[in-house]
């Protein structure tokens, strides 16, 4: 998605209280699967897509009487560069990992519960690839367990209750 | 009247480009500037950090320009729920159509020759969404 050199950093400072803004801020970075580098300082790969996520969280920040700056860098050394990275690929993986084991187990469940379990687990790939920065492994496996799911076809015969049963 | 707003328009820019051509001021001129220090003092800024037309209040800039405008079609109520989605997914709304309007004005964006050539086509695209939003409001089921 990105060459992941150069990182959007978004410093900012809330006020403790009230602490719903606080509250509703981290949430939508974590949303956007932000490496969080220090207090009040996180950063994501830079592209025009995250640069602006980053002014709209920027901007809830002063609405809410923080403070909030967006920067661009890059991180002098590449073992830190690595480090961040991995953090950042291992969060996606274990979500990945989340809906891989969550569509094989609905292979077990009767036709209607399962095409409910196949939309649901298509909106929360959706989710997860949006933050998918690296292109983690993992997001194959989970595809490829979801359309298997989606294919599946009912394995009793209890439920064939067409004309001609 | 001129309006101004950030080069590379996406989602929420184009729709409000289109709430502004269509609803608010037809002799509308767009410009673009990378932030608001940039933006000549006589143009009203929107989708931009710092201006009132912009994220506020959970609600994206489109939203907010309804609000504003005083605008309360039900169809461009839809269509604010629809932009919502394409642009900050936060699953505030259910509204597929936004997955699609997303990637094609992405798409858009990457083969356009300039941002005025790309309103350009959004504004025939939000013209079809509006349509279809009405219909679909007047009839209750999508138009055939």
């Amino acid at each position: 998605m990105t060459q992941a050199e150069d990182w959007v950093l978004l410093a900012y400072r809330l006020p403790r209280l009230p602490s719903t803004p606080r509250s509703a801020v981290w949430r939508k970075l974590k949303r956007l699967g932000v490496a969080q580098l220090g207090d009040g300082l996180v950063a994501l790969p830079a592209d025009a897509r995250t640069r602006e996520l980053f002014e709209w969280v920027a901007e809830e920040v002063t609405d809410h009487g923080g403070e909030a700056t967006l920067w661009l860098g890059q991180p002098l050394g590449t073992a830190a560069h690595a480090e961040i990275v991995a953090r950042m690929t291992k969060a996606v993986d274990a979500d990945y990992d989340a809906v891989t084991a969550e569509a094989n187990t609905s292979a077990e469940l009767d036709p209607l519960a399962r095409r409910r379990a196949v939309s649901r687990l298509r909106r929360e790939m959706r989710r997860i690839q949006a933050r998918d920065y690296f292109r983690s492994e993992h997001g194959e496996t989970a595809r490829r367990a979801l359309e298997l799911l989606a294919a599946s076809q009912p394995s009793q015969a209890g439920s064939q209750t067409g004309p001609l049963a | 009247m001129k309006w101004v707003t950030r080069p590379g328009v996406h989602v929420d820019r184009a729709a409000c480009a289109w709430l502004i051509r269509r609803f608010v001021d037809p002799e509308a001129e767009f410009i673009f500037r990378a932030d608001l220090p940039a933006a000549p003092g006589d143009a009203t800024p929107f989708d931009m950090r710092g201006a009132s037309l912009g994220h506020h209040g959970g609600r994206c800039s489109f939203e907010t320009a309804l609000a504003a405008f005083d605008l309360t079609d039900p169809a461009l109520e839809e269509i604010g729920r629809i932009v919502h989605e394409a642009d900050l997914a936060d699953d505030r709304y259910d509204a597929p159509a936004s997955h699609g309007l997303d990637i094609l004005i992405r798409g858009l964006t990457l083969t356009s020759e300039s941002d005025l050539d790309t309103i350009a086509v959004t504004d025939r695209l939000f013209d079809g969404l509006y349509e279809h939003t009405r219909r679909q409001l007047i009839s209750g089921r999508p138009p055939a």
